[in-house]
């Protein structure tokens, strides 16, 4: 049951990364699916019996620290793309003049 | 199912009700259209899956995932999404066409803050000497590296007043149709290269 | 018209995404028959004596796949300097006084900020130093010692920072993370692993994760601190 409820919060940031007219509102979508990837990642690896993937005396078993590893470099690799495209979100603004997909792409259009 | 629901230790409660909270904020995010809100919601979002992913036996990533997604990422959001209200414009004529006194009267200060009323822009005015001592040649290059939207300079001949923009953005359009009516106010457009060429 | 074709668009994509959920729901069910346990029962029996770390997290991210993290390292460079170069401009004096620019943060705001800066700092170093015994590392702490020099901007918005120096020490650093994650080609044979052999207690095999740990963690922190200087500097 909890990976089902995970992937539904994947998906609805795929359904706001389609449906948005704000340049802004299509990097805040990008975040939400990255972090429900991540979070179906730990749960799939998650059993009930496990501790954490520290040793210490009497410990009986581990939860695969393999998955955990990885990532962690998911999410530092996601903010700095997020950090450069939010780069090219200020500089689009500043040569359009507007915030909205449709507007930029239509005076794109005619200029080309 | 609801005999399921009865027999849970407290932390799969807690799982539960987490990750219910989790798709509610997920929908607020999309659905909601100020972008200061959605920021503030963000950090709150992160939070909440840190929770989770700690719950689900992981400590390591909890701490990346707080202090990369609930410190630095809203700092980044809230700095690009000022950037976008703001209408910057340099004043070269240094005369009582914006300012006179120290108070903001002038008939361009009224048109100019009527046309960023419109689009619910900042207007931010300098008159810095050390860019507006930049001959006149430069005015493109000065348009469309930093982030000046509008230059106003005064021909010495004929009197008028010039606004210079770049083509590429919507705004000016606007502006011209504003300034049709007014004599002695008149729009040059620059043409430059499109965006990544 | 353009009413109904938009319902009809927002129709047949809640229609995808809901094929898609109930797919992976039915998929959900044969879980069992991919599941194995020979990675986790390795890791829990041979990690301690492989690596010398008692985080196992740190010991895969610094020992087993080691490879992995330079290049994370080497994308957070990329990164940096993709910034920088979309951010740039010519114009000599860049930092022209506005006139409508009214940062002033309050007093109280000034005061806490000198408080918590020292505390930050130290606690990002404890958790950067402490990755091999408890949950952190170098990518951890490296972001909350970012995290406590970006509290210096909101104090003075006005800080003059020098950006060239920042990214050449930090190529500098990257550079010496090579060098040290290759010296084990000499004493071991093999590139990219532990330069003590597993034959020595754990404590010494841990001096390697300690170093690597303190160099990946400086490199996070300056490249995050390059990142947020470009965008308050962007254009003014």
């Amino acid at each position: 049951m909890n990976p089902i409820l995970t992937f539904l919060v994947v998906l609805i940031g795929f359904y706001g990364l389609s449906t948005s007219d704000n340049i802004i509102k299509s990097v805040f979508s990008v975040t939400i699916i990255e972090s429900g990837v991540i979070l179906l990642f730990l749960n799939l690896g998650n059993f009930q019996g496990g501790s954490i993937p520290i040793l210490s005396e009497d410990l009986v078993s581990i939860v695969d620290p393999l998955p955990q590893a990885l990532m962690i470099t998911t999410i530092v690799i996601g903010s700095t793309v997020t950090a450069l495209s939010l780069m090219l979100c200020i500089k689009i603004f500043h040569h359009y003049g507007s915030v909205k997909w449709k507007e930029v792409l239509a005076r794109k259009d005619v200029k080309s | 199912m609801l005999e399921y629901f009865q027999d849970l230790t407290l932390i799969e409660y807690t799982a539960y009700f987490l990750q219910f909270l989790l798709i509610f904020m997920a929908i607020a995010i999309v659905s909601h259209e100020n972008n200061g809100t959605i920021v503030i919601l963000i950090a709150s979002f992160s939070l909440v899956t840190a929770s989770l992913y700690v719950i689900n036996h992981a400590p390591d990533v909890a701490i990346a995932e707080i202090a990369i997604n609930s410190a630095i990422i809203p700092l980044i959001y809230v700095i690009s999404i000022s950037r976008q209200r703001e209408f910057i414009v340099l004043d070269k004529a240094m005369d009582d066409f914006i300012i006179s006194g120290n108070e903001f009267t002038g008939i361009g200060y009224v048109l100019l803050k009527r046309f960023s009323d419109f689009y619910h822009l900042e207007l931010n005015i300098t008159n810095d000497p050390m860019l507006c001592s930049l001959g006149e040649g430069r005015d493109q290059i000065l348009c469309e590296q930093t982030n000046v939207d509008l230059i106003i300079t005064k021909d010495s001949e004929t009197g008028e007043y010039i606004l210079k923009g770049k083509a590429s953005s919507l705004l000016m359009n606007k502006l011209e149709q504003m300034t049709k009516d007014y004599k002695d106010i008149r729009v040059v457009q620059f043409k430059d290269r499109d965006f990544g060429e | 018209m353009n009413n109904s074709i938009r319902f009809l668009r927002q129709f047949v994509l809640i229609a995808l995404l809901g094929t898609i959920f109930v797919a992976f729901t039915m998929s959900m069910n044969e879980l069992q028959t991919l599941y194995n346990d020979f990675g986790q029962q390795y890791f829990f029996e041979e990690g301690l004596s492989d690596t010398g770390s008692r985080n196992l997290v740190t010991a895969i991210l610094l020992d087993y796949r080691l490879f992995d993290s330079l290049f994370e390292a080497g994308i957070l460079l990329i990164a940096v300097s993709g910034v920088i170069w979309i951010s740039k401009h010519d114009i000599e004096e860049k930092n022209a006084r506005f006139m409508i620019d009214k940062y002033k943060t309050p007093d109280l705001f000034i005061t806490f900020s000198r408080l918590v800066y020292p505390l930050m700092l130290t606690f990002g170093f404890y958790v950067i130093v402490n990755g091999h015994l408890s949950p952190g590392g170098g990518f951890q702490g490296g972001t909350i010692v970012a995290t406590a020099i970006l509290i210096l901007y909101y104090i003075d918005p006005n800080k003059e920072t020098n950006i060239g120096l920042i990214v050449t020490v930090e190529k500098i650093i990257y550079l010496l993370i090579i060098v040290v994650a290759s010296i084990s080609l000499v004493t071991r044979g093999t590139f990219f692993t532990n330069f003590f052999d597993p034959s020595h207690d754990a404590d010494t095999m841990a001096i390697y994760l300690v170093i690597l740990n303190v160099l990946i963690g400086f490199k996070v922190a300056l490249g995050l601190w390059t990142i947020f200087t470009a965008f308050l500097k962007e254009g003014r």
